[in-house]
């Protein structure tokens, strides 16, 4: 019981991550990227190809996060620039659908060139003890990152001028903009950023299991209902909720089954859409 | 609506007679085979969920992520039925079909009573979706999960044979169109225009938006049911994708895409389209995928209102007709 609640937590630390990134893009431009997981996995496919050609490890994984960092970036200035043109509801539906259209795109290159590709970065060395129960060596490295990013988060989104900027776009745009931030500079610096984050998650779960070419259209549907459960715009409601949902997801997947526990993921997604629309944290 | 002689009431159904009759010569040149027959009559299913569809999202706003599931509740349903519990499949199919405007009109009631605007609506309908395919994974003892499940219901019938199941899915969209042309003329059609424009401002002329809403998605989502049922029945055999979201919903929506949401034909034009560029990309199947995924961004770039839509009223202007392509503007609204 222990063991699973550890793994749940270290899954639910990476699912948070994912939410975060998610909900960063949604609160700034109202863009539901639909194409976050797939994202992830080009960060992985990368680093695997160059792993393949003889790059170190380290380099091979900072160019993925790089890259997908730079991804994003693009697609903010090319295919969004219409998208943020627009007003509420249109905005929304156009950004959904543009981005569910780039998530096709990605699983279909991956698909047609690198159908059988997997990341792997095994971290080597027996599980350690911890709590007085073996942990796999590759969760605590990952885990360990992970909570590493999620302080940095915390430091940058109180304590710098861009992660400041950020905050006051996600709550106010139009006073963001008297105040002389320019949303259009952070909503591109934040869609990198979320593009980066999902990077280190698919890095960090290639640390205990493969993560494959095909991974992409699961991750993005935990990451939307991570981020749905945790309020969307609100970023430590949805690493609360990733927590939240890593464990429940490994609990109810080691006793009951996987498919009920992905339906009780998308449940705890539609319940709280109907019961606390604004999410977890927020009153309101 | 004044109608001092039948034209009019011509000009409304004409477009569904036109479109009904250039489809029915389709088996002119596909019907010696048997493929050719199963990928156009694949296409009519294609376009009666479209339609459907159009009904529920381009009548009345409502973003169903969920078109497949409900269709797949009337085909796993319908199958389910007849070939588990025994019962004849015309009645299957009719309870699958109610089965899934349960589900529909229990989503909009849903998503109307805690006022969901379109992405909250989208994303309890993609819930609704995933869970369903999961549904049908895990309880494989109903469903088959992942092998699939084998059909015989039906099958001694016209949907066992090769040419006439055309015609049948070809009767059930010109039904389809008719309703849809039918509901648009009537009072439920201005409601609906009234509410898709400004709800707000319709509830307050007294449109009871809730109703209509409700109302759009029960219907929607009957007409879905009986298409998978129809579908289940005359394919004799469906699995765990043949109702997923992956191959229903994106492609509908490619669908809409190029035909224009809230359109008669558009739908229609659209299914048509995509089962002829489908076809064509059949021997690069891997392909297909990315290039679905190009033409779905293009599309929602390039034309808001559809790309059918878009031509027309580029064909209008080239020919110096501009009240002619005007008239066809309004008579989409």
């Amino acid at each position: 019981m222990e063991a699973v609640l550890i793994d749940g937590f270290v899954l639910g630390l990476q699912f948070g991550i994912l939410g975060v990134g998610l909900t960063l893009v949604y609160g700034l431009g109202g863009v539901v990227n639909l194409a976050h997981g797939q994202m992830a996995v080009v960060a992985a496919i990368v680093a695997a190809r160059l792993i393949d050609r003889g790059a170190s490890t380290a380099v091979a994984v900072g160019a993925g996060i790089i890259a997908v960092a730079l991804l994003g970036v693009i697609i903010d200035r090319t295919l969004m620039q219409p998208v943020y043109r627009e007003q509420s509801d249109h905005r929304v539906l156009l950004g959904l659908l543009l981005m569910l259209g780039v998530g096709f795109i990605i699983d279909g290159v991956l698909e047609w060139r690198y159908p059988i590709e997997a990341l792997n970065l095994r971290v080597a060395g027996g599980p350690v003890e911890v709590f007085g129960v073996k942990v796999r060596r590759g969760s605590i490295v990952a885990s360990s990152i992970i909570g590493g990013v999620g302080l940095l988060l915390v430091v940058f989104f109180r304590y710098t001028t861009l992660g400041r900027a950020t905050r006051s776009v996600i709550q106010d745009e139009e006073g963001a903009r008297l105040c002389g931030i320019n949303p259009s500079t952070v909503r591109t610096a934040i869609f990198g950023l979320s593009g980066a984050l999902a990077g280190i998650v698919a890095m960090t779960q290639a640390m205990t299991s493969p993560v494959v070419s095909t991974a992409g259209v699961g991750l993005t549907v935990f990451a939307l209902i991570v981020a749905v459960v945790g309020g969307l715009g609100s970023t430590s409601g949805a690493f609360l909720a990733g927590i939240l949902l890593g464990l429940v997801n490994t609990v109810s997947a080691t006793y009951i089954g996987t498919f009920v526990s992905s339906i009780i993921l998308l449940m705890a997604a539609a319940v709280t859409i109907l019961l606390r629309p604004q999410g977890l944290l927020s009153r309101a | 609506m004044p109608e001092s002689n039948t034209s009019p009431t011509l000009r409304a159904f004409s477009p569904i007679l036109i479109t009904l009759a250039l489809l029915a010569l389709v088996p002119i040149w596909s019907g010696d085979s048997r493929s050719m027959m199963t990928v156009v009559t694949t296409g009519l299913a294609f376009a009666t969920y479209a339609v459907a569809f159009n009904l529920i999202f381009g009548s009345t706003g409502q973003l169903f992520l969920c078109v497949g599931a409900l269709a797949g509740i009337g085909g796993f349903g319908s199958a389910i039925l007849s070939e588990r519990a025994g019962l004849p499949f015309l009645l299957t199919m009719f309870l699958a079909a109610m089965l899934a405007g349960f589900f529909g009109a229990a989503l909009s009631w849903v998503a109307v009573r805690r006022s969901l605007d379109t992405i909250f609506t989208g994303i309890v309908t993609l819930a609704f979706a995933l869970s369903f395919e999961n549904f049908v994974l895990g309880r494989s003892d109903l469903t088959g999960g992942e092998n699939g499940m084998q059909i015989t219901a039906g099958s001694e019938t016209v949907l066992g044979r090769q040419v006439e199941p055309y015609y049948v899915f070809l009767a059930l969209l010109g039904v389809y169109l008719v309703i849809y042309r039918v509901i648009e003329r009537s009072h439920i059609g201005w409601a609906f225009r009234a509410l898709r424009d400004d709800d707000v401002a319709a509830s307050l002329a007294g449109v009871d938006v809730a109703r209509y809403r409700i109302l759009a998605g029960w219907i929607g989502s009957t007409m879905l049911g009986l298409s998978g049922a129809m579908f289940a029945h005359y394919r004799g055999f469906i699995g765990e994708t043949t109702f997923g979201f992956g191959s229903i919903d994106v492609r509908v929506l490619v669908m809409l895409a190029f035909g224009g949401i809230g359109s008669l034909i558009g739908p229609v034009l659209g299914a048509t389209v995509f089962t002829i560029v489908d076809e064509l990309l059949a021997d690069s199947a891997q392909v297909r995928e990315v290039i679905y995924g190009v033409v779905t961004v293009i599309l929602f770039l390039s034309f808001r209102q559809g790309a059918v839509p878009a031509i027309v009223d580029f064909v209008g202007r080239v020919l110096g007709r501009r009240p002619a392509a005007k008239a066809a503007a309004r008579d989409r609204e």
